[in-house]
């Protein structure tokens, strides 16, 4: 148990280390206020209020001290006075409510927004996991069982094709093929039923996952390769057992290790990836809306976005060391 | 995990030639040679030498560099310069890769285009290296409370989004060539790190470092000495290949409008010529540059693979981009 | 062993065993190394065949080529059959219930033979379950009664545990026990106890031992010491650099053996009536690497008896009495074995260059009580 609650004790560490800098950052970034409220930022509306200054810039509505009554409610609604690690303190007791404050750009509440665009990214990450998994395992066993012969050499050489286009180059030639020549595929991402958002993220899956397959694929055959050549093996050889039985029965399990720590380290490559794919496809999903808010400073937003993927991160990591225990029993003790 | 059995091959090498020069190979080494341990072959043993593919990869990238370099010497067309023929045209005579949707040479703003995504790759994979393998090494090497402060700010760097960590280096220093190098050096340097870490430690374990510190060295000099030059090696075996990904992340940044703005790169040019109706009417807009990259990265790739099995270095994923 | 080779019969009536001719090669980037040439021998149901000889020897290559082990740049020769059925033909014919079931095979080490990640009791009624159909439930309970054959305490204990809880030698036992799950009629030892404790290794061999008696089971024993075999196998064959060097059943074979080879190999087994402080007689040198083909006998430049022409004429398997075959062209208690020998003591030096005087140096020191400090 001890281990379980270190390991959650280094994720939530890290998960404020991550959101905190992110804050910070956000923070720096030119003037949060000015996000909200424009040009009004600059004027010193305690000073309009208290009647000292003139609201020159006019007013709205009919108020005549509108604008600046505006600007004081945005500042106490995001704490604007206060000094950094204390707006950080609020930020995270309403996240942890489950609050993650408005969009600056549309004063839309960032949780409706995470609702409502991250499923589909979920979606398509999920879909490309799959594929990549589903393409490298098989592919990865035939490459080791007969190695270095026609099969294997042929499949490196594909892979480290493949392993030589960036994913959006991939995506694009993909794109170019699949839905502008033959247009066996939408040109944008159908939402109408499942069976029309699976469709819409054949590319997009293919395009993030093929990639990733490949790598896990290499280092899979590399590892298989080397049980392959342990003395059991030879045993189980010994005993009449099948190629097959002994590949997926006994050697196939030792050898996910290695391909396991990159599944969990690719993580933050998988959702980059993700951001650009939902560029080109046009899929309303949340990384399209994380690069978009970035882009025009909506902090809320990025926050929110910096936070749930490092939080998806760190748990897909520890999840990993844990599935590491599961698969070897020696690990389960020392663990 | 199964255990390292490539100093078999490395030594039962070694001796076989000694005892071939005496007319006496014990038999037991023949088997061990017909029975290669580091990688089966159907046929024969398989010899370690750095064949054709890695001096034709080295001649591509040297060539794509050496074209880069000498750009602004080669009689080629302006790469800015609208109009220089007409509109979407494909390849021809006058202009060997086309133009695109403004009239411009593709074969010269492809060579320019090199030039930043080189740049930023080669500049960013070096540096990277420098500060993670040092990280790595003092982590390994020390242990302690530095290796745990130190893997712990790696762990954070790695958890930090890669894209949105761009985006706010760039929203708070702006996109000029060294910020965006500087960008992306910090995206790979836990990983190398993470590297540098386990090759030190497996180093720091073995019998001449107890021997040079019984011998009175004190730690910087052991990690200087002894340490640094045996991680050098496998390390940069790696060099091609991470310059290959970092060249790739480069590309993609570009592609979103958030690497070098005064100036180019192949994923720039992808950018512009991704577009649907530029895809229907001329496609080459964004294959040059897609061709041009993948050659390129795929070179880098095969050379940096010949390498690393050359110096005998395991495969250790590079997680993360 | 009943085999009359004179005349090349190649299957002999009773036989279990017939191996005729057996070569194996593999194909290197040196060429093609010869790590086994022409093995032949018999084995009769229940004997137990003692194979002997140094590291490199193509004893365990033997081994291999009977259990289909090798890999695929190996090149095979020769014909083995089993109990009326070609091995090589089952080979090319991938025949799933013959090694394993037929013939098995326990290994040198047992720590890596045995799959780390798995339990005991699932490898163990592994074969039960693929081999002879058994249930899950009905091959653990054999399982359990497979490990108190082979002497293991608690053997319900120890189907649920993981191979690197045990120690060394009930690793082995396990081993054993899972080569004979399937009742097998031949068990191939290889090295069997050579990474275990002294102590241990005894137990091991008398487990074999009971074993074979109990289930009326053939076995081949492997190993390079000569003392294993003595008592424990019913014949004798004695390996070099993948040649047969010399065949007799054991009693003929430490009584009177031919081959310098075997005299030498005996002698280099310490004994405990040998006076202190008497240096150990090693075999100098070391075996050759077998690449293409060998002009004269293997064995030539360590010989004591080698003369002219050993080093041109590989010397064949004559017969010297009932079931006693050996390759030599000066062999040991043989009139033309003991003038060479004299011959080469005289002039120090043999037909191919070996020193003689290093053997006659060795003075055994007369135990007087002094502290002799040998050099």
């Amino acid at each position: 148990m001890t281990y379980l609650m270190r390991r959650l004790a280094f994720m939530f560490a890290v998960l404020v280390a991550v959101t905190f800098l992110a804050f910070s950052a956000t923070n720096v970034i030119g003037d949060p206020l000015f996000n909200v409220v424009g040009f009004y930022a600059s004027v010193d509306c305690d000073a309009v209020i208290a009647g000292e200054i003139e609201d020159v810039i006019g007013t709205v509505a009919g108020t005549g001290i509108g604008e600046c009554e505006r600007v004081i409610e945005a500042r106490e609604k995001y704490h604007l006075d206060d000094s950094l690690p204390v707006r950080y303190g609020h930020w995270i007791v309403g996240m942890a409510q489950g609050d993650f404050g408005e969009s600056y750009a549309n004063q839309m509440p960032v949780s409706s927004i995470l609702a409502e665009r991250l499923p589909k990214s979920i979606l398509l990450m999920g879909v490309s996991m799959v594929v990549a998994l589903g393409v490298s395992i098989p592919w990865g066993v035939a490459a080791a069982y007969r190695a270095n012969q026609r099969f294997d050499r042929a499949s490196t050489a594909g892979a480290f094709g493949l392993l030589s286009i960036p994913g959006f180059a991939l995506a694009i030639i993909l794109f170019y093929f699949f839905v502008v020549r033959w247009q066996i595929f939408p040109s944008r991402y159908m939402d109408d039923n499942i069976f029309s958002r699976l469709h819409s993220l054949v590319l997009p899956a293919a395009s993030l996952g093929l990639p990733l397959a490949v790598v896990y694929q290499r280092l899979l055959r590399t590892d298989l390769i080397t049980t392959l050549q342990e003395d059991f093996v030879i045993m189980a050889k010994a005993k009449g057992l099948s190629d097959r039985r002994i590949m997926f029965r006994h050697v196939l399990r030792p050898s996910m290790f290695g391909m396991i720590t990159v599944v969990g380290l690719n993580m933050s490559a998988l959702i980059g990836g993700t951001i650009i794919i939902e560029s080109i496809f046009s899929i309303p999903g949340f990384g399209r809306e994380l690069y978009v808010s970035a882009i025009r400073d909506d902090i809320t937003v990025v926050l929110a976005g910096v936070t749930v993927l490092a939080t998806a991160f760190v748990a897909i990591n520890t999840a990993v060391d844990l599935l590491y225990s599961y698969l070897d029993p020696r690990v389960r003790r020392a663990g | 995990m199964p255990a390292d059995t490539n100093e078999h091959t490395t030594s039962s090498s070694r001796t076989a030639k000694y005892w071939r020069k005496e007319s006496h190979v014990n038999v037991a080494h023949a088997a061990r040679m017909a029975e290669p341990a580091a990688e089966p072959d159907a046929d024969r043993a398989v010899p370690r030498r750095l064949g054709v593919t890695f001096w034709v990869a080295i001649g591509w990238v040297a060539l794509v560099t050496g074209a880069a370099v000498a750009a602004p010497l080669l009689p080629i067309a302006d790469p800015d310069q609208i109009g220089i023929g007409p509109r979407s045209s494909g390849p021809n005579w006058d202009q060997w890769f086309g133009t695109d949707t403004v009239g411009r040479d593709m074969f010269s703003r492809t060579i320019w285009g090199a030039r930043v995504s080189l740049m930023v790759g080669f500049f960013s994979i070096v540096a990277g290296f420098l500060v993670g393998g040092m990280m790595g090494v003092v982590s390994g090497y020390r242990r302690g409370w530095i290796d745990l402060v130190l893997g712990f700010v790696t762990y954070v760097m790695l958890s930090f989004p890669t894209l949105v960590l761009f985006l706010l280096v760039i929203l708070l220093f702006g996109q000029g060539l060294w910020i965006v190098t500087a960008a992306l050096s910090i995206v790979v340097i836990p990983s190398v790190s993470r590297l540098a870490r386990a090759i030190t430690i497996a180093f720091a374990e073995r019998e001449f470092v107890a021997a040079a510190r019984l011998l009175g060295a004190t730690n910087r000099r052991v990690m200087a000495r002894e340490i640094l030059p045996n991680v050098l090696i496998p390390m940069s075996a790696l060099l091609l290949l991470g310059l290959g990904l970092t060249i790739v992340a480069e590309g993609g940044l570009a592609f979103l409008g958030l690497s070098v703005a005064d100036g180019f790169s192949w994923g720039k040019m992808i950018q512009l010529g991704a577009g649907l109706r530029t895809l229907q009417t001329a496609p080459w807009v964004a294959f040059f540059p897609i061709g041009a990259m993948f050659l390129t990265v795929l070179s880098l790739n095969l050379a940096g693979d010949q390498l690393r099995r050359y110096f005998d270095v395991r495969e250790l994923g590079i997680g993360g981009r | 062993m009943s085999a009359n080779w004179e005349s090349g019969v190649a299957e002999v009536a009773g036989a279990l065993l017939t191996v005729q001719d057996l070569s194996v090669g593999f194909l290197t980037e040196q060429g093609l190394v010869r790590a086994v040439e022409g093995v032949s021998f018999d084995l009769e149901p229940g004997q137990t065949l003692g194979v002997v000889g140094e590291s490199g020897s193509g004893k365990s290559v033997t081994a291999k080529a009977l259990m289909n082990l090798l890999p695929s740049y190996a090149q095979v020769g020769g014909t083995v059959n089993f109990d009326g059925r070609d091995v090589f033909a089952m080979a090319a014919s991938r025949e799933k219930h013959f090694w394993g079931v037929e013939m098995t095979m326990v290994f040198q080490d047992p720590m890596t033979s045995l799959n780390p990640v798995k339990k005991i009791g699932e490898q163990l009624a592994e074969s039960l379950r693929v081999h002879l159909g058994r249930s899950r439930r009905d091959a653990l309970v054999e399982a359990g009664d497979l490990l108190e054959q082979v002497g293991i305490p608690e053997p319900g204990k120890r189907l649920n545990q993981y191979p690197h809880e045990l120690s060394g030698g009930l690793r082995q036992r396990v081993v054993i026990a899972m080569a004979l799950a399937c009742g097998p009629r031949l068990l191939i030892a290889d090295e069997p106890t050579t990474a275990l404790d002294v102590t241990v290794q005894k137990h091991i061999l008398d487990l074999l031992d009971y074993l074979r008696r109990t289930r009326n089971m053939a076995m081949i024993l492997i190993t390079h010491d000569l003392g294993v075999v003595k008592g424990r196998a019913d014949e004798v064959m004695v390996m070099y650099a993948g040649h047969t060097m010399e065949e007799a059943p054991t009693t003929t074979l430490f009584d009177e053996m031919r081959h310098p080879y075997t005299e030498a190999l005996l002698e280099t087994i310490p004994r405990i009536d040998t006076p202190s402080h008497t240096r150990l007689v090693p075999i100098p040198g070391r075996p050759p690497e077998v690449i293409d083909v060998l002009d004269g006998c293997p064995f030539a430049p360590r010989c004591r008896y080698s003369i002219a022409r050993c080093l041109t004429d590989q010397p064949g398997l004559t017969s010297h009495g009932a079931g006693h075959l050996c390759a030599c062209h000066a062999p040991v208690g043989t009139p033309s074995g003991t003038e060479a020998r004299a011959a080469n003591e005289s002039a120090g030096t043999t037909a191919a260059g070996l020193d003689m005087d290093q053997f006659t140096r060795q003075v055994p020191v007369a135990d007087l009580g002094q502290s002799g400090a040998e050099g």
